[in-house]
């Protein structure tokens, strides 16, 4: 039932996938800057040293972000799912909360260091 | 019947494919929505068993891609309609198109069995949905979660390639 090429190819698959997952995110630092896409578009950059909240209330979602301490955390939202908010914090450049329901993107950047991978 | 003893034409052949495409998306679809009712204790989107590649699978085995893909993307829209909704839809259609792509070059091969067929299409429907992801949020870093998509994609490919590789055998002969 199970030949010799299944098992190469069982191999091969999870080589080339974990090249894909942790290609873009060789480089991990703490970040300076906190980016929030929506739909595509950048909706705004925070400081992620200043401590505040951002309410985005976009095509009757709202999702509330709040940044303190240096990290970033999803503290609402109005999706099914809850992923980002269960997300927690996060504080290192690359790392990101997603909110694909209501195509929320948290984002954090970095000055410095060439961490960009933001493509389109 | 009656034209059971006669020699089979060749309309009666395409009437009979036709036929068991249409019980194929109902079923296929039948899965997904059962797929929908099992809770899955990972807060991760895309883990799923892949309960309709089953289904899938089986068609392109006895009945060829053409088959396989119709069937597959009937089963995409009409979930996508009725459960998960259009955005879920474009998840799923993009998946689904690269696993079922994928699937058929491995199977033409000739060189892996349906286990390891039915592991890519598996890890390929992830990586699919994930990379219309990443368009359609213009952001890379989504990427991430492949590394935890990705073995939850071998593993239920693993599980669904044994037990389509069961019920294939048992299954009797389409048409003849």
């Amino acid at each position: 039932m199970i030949k010799k090429a299944d098992v190469i190819l069982l191999i091969l698959i999870v080589a080339v996938g974990l090249i894909i997952s942790f290609g873009p995110l060789a480089k991990q630092a703490g970040g300076t800057d906190v980016k929030i896409t929506v739909n595509g578009e950048t909706y705004g950059i925070y400081s992620l040293m200043e401590d505040q909240t951002i309410e985005i209330s976009k095509d009757g979602h709202t999702n509330v972000i709040i940044i303190e301490d240096g990290t970033v955390r999803m503290k609402s939202s109005t999706c099914k799912n809850q992923i980002c908010v269960d997300h927690g914090k996060i504080s290192l450049i690359g790392d990101s909360i997603v909110c694909l329901p209501n195509r929320v993107v948290v984002e954090i950047e970095g000055k410095g260091g060439d961490v960009d991978v933001i493509s389109g | 019947m009656s034209s059971q003893a006669r020699t089979p034409r060749k309309a009666d052949k395409r009437t009979r494919l036709l036929a068991i495409s249409a019980m194929f998306a109902a079923l296929a679809l039948i899965f997904s929505y059962v797929e929908i009712l099992i809770p899955i204790p990972v807060p991760v989107p895309g883990i799923k068993l892949g309960l309709a590649n089953l289904v899938i699978i089986i068609a392109l085995y006895r009945m060829g891609f053409k088959y396989a893909f119709t069937i597959n993307m009937v089963r995409i829209v009409a979930a996508g309609l009725l459960f998960s909704g259009v955005f879920g839809m474009i998840y799923s259609l993009a998946g689904g198109v690269l696993s079922i792509i994928v699937m058929y070059l491995l199977y033409r091969t000739g060189l892996f069995s349906m286990v390891g067929v039915s592991m890519a299409g598996g890890v390929c429907h992830n990586l699919g949905q994930l990379l219309t992801a990443c368009l359609l949020l213009s952001n890379t870093g989504i990427l991430s979660y492949f590394s935890v998509l990705l073995f939850s994609g071998i593993i239920s490919g693993i599980a669904i390639g044994i037990i389509a590789y069961v019920i294939e055998k048992r299954l009797p002969a389409f048409a003849e």
